[in-house]
């Protein structure tokens, strides 16, 4: 009794500090650009029989009308964006979409969240990079710092918010990323990009793509880089970064309707990192500086056959190695996936699409701390899924429904069913208003199922050491989201648009974080020790509100302007008389209420290009993080056809400043960064 | 007196066409050379490019003013931007104007374009008269009988020429065309 009044203060801090320790799918378009002026219809019909045919062939994502006609709250960052920006690494293009929080934790860590629930392994968002998810089963979220991709060949991110994209995973509660890399027909002949400054300390990226005959094209592509670490007040300069990364893709195109796209990657890296080690001997809880070596690699065939109409079928399969070796964690996994889709296409009635997929994904847990297990250590998850989705036009080019479902079924679940209703109307060409209510859920991982968690609070004047263990649950439930959206899309003119989103998500059976019962003698494992026992469950539950606002104006064919703003309110409550230990507030405090950007590109004649942007994020209670604005820069030059050198300065606004509390220890301070690169094409 | 009137609409029309050609042309010349553009904006532009290297037989149109049909078989990939660039242009008084049509076309169609995945192509070009300048899309749709057709080499957008075929339709290829063509086979 002594010793559960003198450490009820604890448990709080201790339980979240346990958290802490281990560190916690389809096409559409761009913000509708205003259509660039050179490649306008206007433009190209002025061209010569001879301009014509010089003219590059670029494969748009998808035309505006399509993102402007979605019912979904969608933003695609172009490619095109992404190298204007000079961001170096995926989680930091994804800043460029509205309504995404992404909260630099160190060189190698992101929190990345949509409409809140941010965290470094972003678990309530389904990523997936060319049809393959990159969702790990094991801690539920994606590890961004192994989602390497070279950023010359990414064609775009579709980021959609809020839980409409359900039909094209599981886990896609929050909101789906997409990355999606060019077609190898769109990437020929020889490019090589090389630079380095403070943080940034190196890169070189190398690609080829050729052909073999009319209809074969691939690529081949080798990156690699060394990042220096963020600021640390105990000048612990723990989280250097270095990576290689191969990989290939081939697209062949044996007759007209038929494709075939074969694609890899293989990588390694050391991303430095400290961790918090729990065991029952002494010291019985440490924070360690090492390295994470990581490793993985991957191979993805897809074929499809269109069929006049527009109907086709898709087929994909892949298999996905990864391999994390952490001072405190190591686990070897292997994936296996194959999914069946087809679409149907009635013109100017119906529109269906229907697929069925399955994933074996077996992880095999090292023991490296006796504080951190998996039991049993080897498992194998599996999910099937079914899902139907079709979209009537209801009045002739105004207004359209869409139903669906996805049916899902998990080793950990029965079969959920995720139904989507949607409607968009569209009154004239110029805009469109839609709603949509979505019910969706998040899968449990091995880490809410099957995961012994321990954690250290204080040793007894005894002697004995007092701990703390979160228990498998075999009973964790799936979290559930009912999301009700609606969104307004306007083009007020052809170089000024405006797109507008609100939504109200209910949550229940969220993931808490509960004590199970009285603190007690245990003695095996040895040394005996007093427990207090714990448990993941779902005994959270409430809600979240918002809007997001993203205009994009172009007054002059050489300057775009784009800004967005996303407020974010949620509230969340523990379910009345549970033994939630009071997670609320800090998984509150961990989101952005407001955040806010704009920038500006600038064409400077034919060679230079200007890209600058502010952006503001308010503070985070939970972490002690005040608000901060900062800015960021690229200068490029465009020397001549095959040569560009640009100069990149991104937090330009402050020496440093922190973003997220994600690492033990004192919060990491992100540097002002910058860099020199050159690219050469050819 | 109606004569005089016709010359100061067409110079009106010349004016406006400078107008929307000078700005488009001078943007166009401010872009860096790599700009891209999508593939089926490119093959919009070639296909209005056609109609003004290309005679066609009188039998062709119904009358002197009749217009210039450029009819998409089946599919639309073009989207908006065909009838973007077709707006208010004419060749030799036909007005410039597009269809969609499914099946064989009942007359005009002077310019008749098919993606080579369409199911119809093959019984269509069999069923049409002389005078249409039959546009595939791909290597193969020569072979079917098109007199042009768009393939794509190094990421840009050409197109070869069948002279027999535009012979059996008794369309007369200017010099310029044959020569931007990317093969003209015998």
């Amino acid at each position: 009794m002594y010793t559960t009044v003198r450490c009820g203060a604890y448990r709080a801090a201790v339980l979240t500090m346990l958290l802490a320790c281990i560190g916690h799918e389809k096409g559409l378009t761009a913000a509708p650009d205003a259509v660039d002026p050179a490649t306008s219809p206007a433009a190209l019909k002025t061209l010569t029989l001879e301009e014509l045919s010089q003219i590059e062939v670029t494969t748009p994502s998808r035309q505006p009308e399509q993102a402007f006609r979605s019912p979904v709250a969608i933003y695609v960052i172009t490619g095109d964006e992404i190298r204007r920006s000079g961001v170096r690494t995926i989680p930091d293009a994804l800043r460029l979409a509205p309504g995404v929080e992404v909260a630099q934790i160190d060189a190698n860590k992101w929190s990345v969240g949509i409409r809140g629930f941010g965290s470094r392994l972003s678990r309530s968002v389904l990523v997936m990079i060319d049809g393959r998810t990159v969702y790990t089963e094991l801690f539920a979220g994606t590890y961004w710092e192994v989602q390497n991709v070279m950023l010359e060949d990414v064609d775009r991110i579709e980021v959609i918010r809020g839980p409409g994209g359900t039909i094209w995973g599981p886990n896609a509660v929050n909101g789906v990323i997409n990355i999606i890399t060019k077609n190898s027909q769109d990437t020929q002949g020889w490019l090589a990009s090389a630079g380095g400054g403070n943080v940034e300390q190196g890169f070189l990226n190398v690609r080829y793509g050729g052909n073999a005959g009319d209809n074969l094209t691939y690529r081949l592509y080798g990156m690699a880089f060394t990042r220096g670490p963020e600021y640390h007040q105990d000048h612990d300069n723990f989280d250097d970064w270095r990576a290689v990364q191969g990989g290939f893709r081939m697209d062949w195109r044996p007759g007209a309707r038929d494709t075939l796209t074969v694609q890899g990657d293989i990588y390694t890296e050391a991303a430095g990192e400290r961790v918090s080690a729990t065991s029952y001997a002494p010291p019985y809880s440490e924070n360690v500086d090492g390295n994470a070596d990581l490793g993985g690699g991957n191979v993805l065939a897809r074929w499809q056959r269109k069929f006049s109409k527009g109907d086709d079928i898709q087929v994909q399969a892949y298999y996905d190695r990864t391999s994390r070796f952490e001072p405190n964690l190591a686990e070897i996994r292997n994936t296996y996936d194959v999914d069946f889709q087809n679409h149907l296409v009635e013109p100017g009635r119906q529109d269906i699409t229907w697929g069925l997929g399955t994933r074996v994904s077996n992880g095999e847990d090292l023991p490296v701390v006796s504080g951190l297990r998996f039991l049993p250590p080897r498992r194998n998850d599996y999910l099937v899924t079914a899902f139907f989705q079709d979209q009537f036009e209801l009045v002739k080019d105004h207004v359209w429904l869409t139903v669906g479902t996805k049916l899902l079924r998990t080793n950990f679940t029965g079969v959920e069913p995720q139904p989507s209703v949607r409607l968009l109307w569209q009154p004239t060409s110029k805009q469109s208003l839609w709603t949509g209510f979505t019910h969706a859920v998040r899968t449990p991982s091995d880490a809410d199922r099957e995961f012994a968690l321990l954690g250290y609070i204080e040793t007894l004047p005894s002697g004995i050491p007092y701990l703390a263990r979160f228990n498998p649950n075999a009973n964790f439930a799936p979290e559930q989201v009912n999301g009700y959206e609606a969104g307004y899309r306007r083009f007020f003119a052809r170089n000024l648009y405006l797109d507008l989103a609100a939504f109200y998500n209910h949550y229940h059976d969220l993931f808490s974080e509960d004590i199970t019962g009285p603190t007690y003698l245990e003695t095996t494992p040895l040394p005996e020790h007093y427990l207090l026992p714990a448990q993941f469950r779902n005994d959270l539950l409430g809600y979240t509100k918002g809007v997001e606002i993203s205009p994009a104006w172009r007054p002059v064919h050489f300057w775009r302007l784009q800004g967005s703003y996303s407020f974010l309110h949620m509230n969340l409550t523990k379910a009345p008389g549970t033994p939630e230990i009071g997670t609320v507030l800090g998984i509150e405090g961990s989101s952005p209420r407001h955040q806010a950007t704009v920038s500006s590109g600038l064409n400077l004649g034919k060679s230079f290009k200007l890209d600058l942007t502010y952006r503001f994020v308010s503070g985070l209670a939970a972490m002690n993080v005040p608000a901060y604005s900062t800015g960021d820069a690229n200068f490029s030059w465009q020397v001549s056809r095959d040569l560009s050198f640009s100069v990149v300065g991104s937090n330009l606004l402050q020496p440093r400043h922190g973003e997220f509390a994600g690492d033990p220890g004192p919060t990491v301070e992100i540097r002002r960064n910058g860099y020199l690169s050159v690219t050469w094409t050819k | 007196m109606k004569a005089m009137r016709a010359r100061r609409v067409h110079q009106r029309y010349m004016l406006y066409a400078l107008l929307a050609f000078l700005p488009a042309r001078l943007i166009a010349a401010a872009q860096p050379a790599n700009q891209g553009a999508p593939e089926y904006q490119i093959k919009a532009a070639f296909l209005l490019n056609f109609t003004k290297f290309v005679e066609w037989p009188p039998s062709a149109f119904s009358s002197p003013s009749a217009p210039l049909e450029i009819c998409i078989l089946g599919d639309d990939p073009f989207g908006p931007a065909l009838d973007q660039m077709v707006e208010g242009e004419a060749v030799n008084d036909h007005k410039l104007v597009v269809r969609r049509i499914h099946g064989k076309p009942s007359g005009g169609c002077q310019v008749l374009f098919a993606e080579s995945s369409e199911s119809e192509l093959d019984e269509v070009l069999g069923s049409l008269g002389p005078g249409v300048l039959t546009v595939g899309d791909g290597e193969t749709s020569l072979s079917r009988g098109v007199v042009i057709s768009f393939v794509l080499e190094h990421r840009r957008v050409r197109f070869d020429i069948s002279q027999r075929a535009a012979a059996k339709e008794e369309l007369k290829l200017s010099s310029k065309l044959l020569s931007v063509a990317r093969s003209v086979p015998n």
